[in-house]
């Protein structure tokens, strides 16, 4: 065999492996996507390839909650006398179903949306993943510029708190945050959602890093116009630090929007504060088992809007997301 | 404490403050008071009041409590349900960390050498990071679902080719059908996968590698950049031929800090798995809590069932292990870290 041959296998090969594992890696989405595309017929058969067939269905819901009623019968049997009470009820039902015939996707992103409150789910992952951002920002730069350009007596001090807190997961102690916040009577708003994650320990610390790149000059130049402290750090530091800032955003959102263990515990019973997960996990527990469709659309509607995000600008996500990498 | 000083007076200062040193100190205190004010009552005090609570029998909505000593602890380690706890815990780790670091370092190697696709397959290896993870459980759950789901459907099909079958299950070359897995989930029924308490805690756990092998990949990724390319020359001099030897010699140890990191950073996740137990087996923690692992019993017990005193003592065994892990991760980097 040639040396060139051989190189060909070996990246044949190599390809034939990662390969399978996008496959498996794929699957998932894949799965997700086609269900929320298929009638239940089609997923209970296991039948219509990816996309469906999109034969036009009939919403089981709908033609029973429209199904004719006396007053219904009544008003055909009048309109025309000449049948009998049977073929009447058979044309008035045909007609129900007639107008309550849809498109599999239709009825699978209709009813995520209908079924259940998700638009609500949906500004409240925003509002939730958006208020963290922004606290954790005003918390973290002022105390990040003071660590890293203000000479004060007990700095050491306060960054060696930083570097402690870094070693605390805040999941992990889940349990003492949520009683104090019941005892507060916070539980089940949206304050409780937010006020673990506003103090970012892993934020003062990036934030401080960066800002000791920053030159001295700028700021002593900024002192000499007269800025306060304060100003400074807005006016002058943070407008240096947007890419910084960025991929910590990028993780911060990612990571809260993305998260179901913490609302499971502060949230529960009040559908109006569901975060995304939430909602989606509640939609699982309620429906029999008849609800594959709506609830792979669900799904999708929650998990696509950061995958195409992250399409979109993959360097930047994998350096937000990585970010706890580079201490 | 005066060099300091000169270069602060240095520097002009507007009038009005007569002494800018205290001026900057001032300012320092109130920018950091916030921060340190929220770290204290966020972070400490509920790790000191985790510790306190552990040796009470405190619930939520009680007026009192009775200390009880190390009774919360002894039941830990005596009662059956918590070994079952520690036990599948420990099992999530020991597979969950190894595996995901192989497979992360394994598709970085591969994605490093080959010559086209390598964004491509990045991308796709990162998704499970980026996707909510309570959702793409959910979708495993409705792929294994006994009769619907895609991976009982999958093994029907290849039942049922009787060429493909006897290759994979090697009854081509004469094996008995009970020699293999598929030999047997052929011929006496296909598993039910959730249901099965001998899969249960497998399917947590490749869940758990599926998700988050490409975090590790592209941080071996970017370890892979840092290696020098000069040292595979030299150690192909040096009689290392083979990619084995190269690698053995070369990458990995070049690799080590980037090690050190991921296998701390991986286990401190592997500890807090808590969403696919929760939405698979819950309540209940899997067929004969197969699956009961640590986060689901602090919500279990500590929140759902107010017994806010186990939960308290599971949520202090639980820090005690990621900080013994965090603190052998910075002795480890501190000494190793300058090798490379």
């Amino acid at each position: 065999m040639t040396r060139a041959s051989q190189f060909r296998l070996s990246e044949l090969l190599k390809h034939a492996v990662l390969l399978l594992g996008a496959l498996v890696v794929l699957a998932p989405f894949a799965v997700m996507i086609s269900t929320s595309l298929k009638s239940p017929g089609e997923i209970e058969r296991g039948t219509g390839g990816f996309f469906g067939a999109q034969a036009p269905m009939v919403n089981e819901r709908c033609a029973m909650a429209n199904a004719p009623r006396r007053d219904d019968l009544d008003a055909a049997r009048a309109a025309d006398p000449g049948l009998t009470d049977a073929r009447l009820m058979e044309a008035l039902t045909a007609e129900v179903r007639e107008a309550c015939t849809t498109s599999p996707i239709a009825f699978n992103y209709g009813s995520a949306f209908s079924e259940a409150p998700l638009l609500r789910y949906l500004l409240n992952g925003v509002i939730v993943t958006g208020s963290i951002f922004l606290l954790q920002m005003i918390v973290a730069l002022p105390a990040a510029y003071a660590l890293s350009k203000l000479r004060f007596w007990g700095r050491d001090a306060v960054f060696g708190m930083v570097l402690f807190c870094l070693l605390i997961p805040v999941h992990a102690i889940a349990l003492p945050i949520y009683l104090g916040l019941a005892k507060m009577g916070l539980t089940n708003t949206y304050a409780a959602l937010v006020i673990p994650w506003v103090i970012s320990a892993f934020g003062i610390f990036l934030m401080r890093q960066f800002f000791m790149t920053v030159p001295d000059d700028l700021v002593d130049a900024a002192r000499m116009d007269g800025m306060s402290e304060l100003a400074i750090v807005w006016r002058v530091m943070l407008p240096t630090a947007i890419p910084a800032l960025l991929a910590f955003a990028i993780f911060s959102v990612v990571a809260h929007w993305n998260d179901y263990f913490w609302p499971r515990i502060v949230v529960t019973g009040d559908r109006s504060l569901f975060t995304p997960p939430l909602g989606l996990r509640e939609f699982q527990a309620g429906s029999d088992g008849n609800l594959y469709g709506p609830m792979m659309a669900t799904a999708t509607v929650i998990v696509v809007p950061l995958l195409v995000a992250f399409l979109l600008a993959q360097r930047r996500f994998i350096d937000g997301i990585t970010l706890s990498g580079m201490k | 404490m005066t060099a300091l000083a000169a270069s602060v007076t240095a520097a002009p200062m507007p009038a009005a403050h007569a002494n800018p040193e205290l001026r900057q100190s001032r300012a320092a205190w109130a920018m950091t008071a916030p921060a340190l004010a929220l770290m204290l009552t966020i972070l400490v005090a509920p790790v000191l009041l985790a510790f306190g609570l552990s040796f009470t029998d405190y619930s939520l909505g009680n007026p009192s409590f009775n200390w009880v000593g190390f009774d919360n602890y002894e039941r830990i380690f005596t009662r059956s349900t918590y070994a079952k706890m520690l036990w599948a815990t420990f099992v999530y780790v020991i597979t969950v960390v190894p595996l995901s670091l192989g497979l992360g370092l394994g598709a970085a190697l591969l994605i490093q050498s080959v010559g086209r696709g390598a964004a491509f397959y990045k991308a796709v290896y990162f998704l499970p990071v980026m996707a909510t993870l309570l959702a793409m459980t959910i979708v495993w759950q409705l792929m294994l679902h006994p009769s619907i789901g895609v991976v009982n459907r999958t093994l029907e099909a290849i039942c049922a080719q009787p060429a493909l079958h006897g290759l994979l299950t090697l009854q081509a070359f004469g094996a008995s059908p009970q020699a293999t897995w598929l030999g047997r989930v052929c011929t006496e029924g296909l598993p039910v996968w959730l249901g099965d308490r001998d899969y249960a805690l497998g399917i947590v756990c490749f869940i758990g590698i599926w998700q988050g092998f490409g975090f590790n990949m592209v941080l071996y990724l970017a370890g892979l950049t840092g290696v020098p390319r000069d040292l595979y020359a030299a150690a192909e001099l040096d009689g290392a031929r083979s990619a084995w030897e190269r690698f053995r010699l070369v990458t990995w140890p070049a690799l080590g800090p980037t090690t050190v990191f991921v296998v701390t950073i991986t286990c401190i996740r592997a500890f807090q798995s808590f969403d696919t137990v929760e939405v698979l087996f819950s309540p209940g923690g899997g067929p004969g809590k197969s699956a009961y692992v640590m986060m689901f019993a602090i919500y279990e017990k500590g929140i759902s069932q107010n017994l806010v005193g186990i939960g308290a003592a599971i949520t202090v065994l639980f820090l005690v292990f990621v900080m013994i892990l965090t603190l052998i991760q910075r002795r480890i980097t501190e000494r190793k870290v300058h090798y490379a």
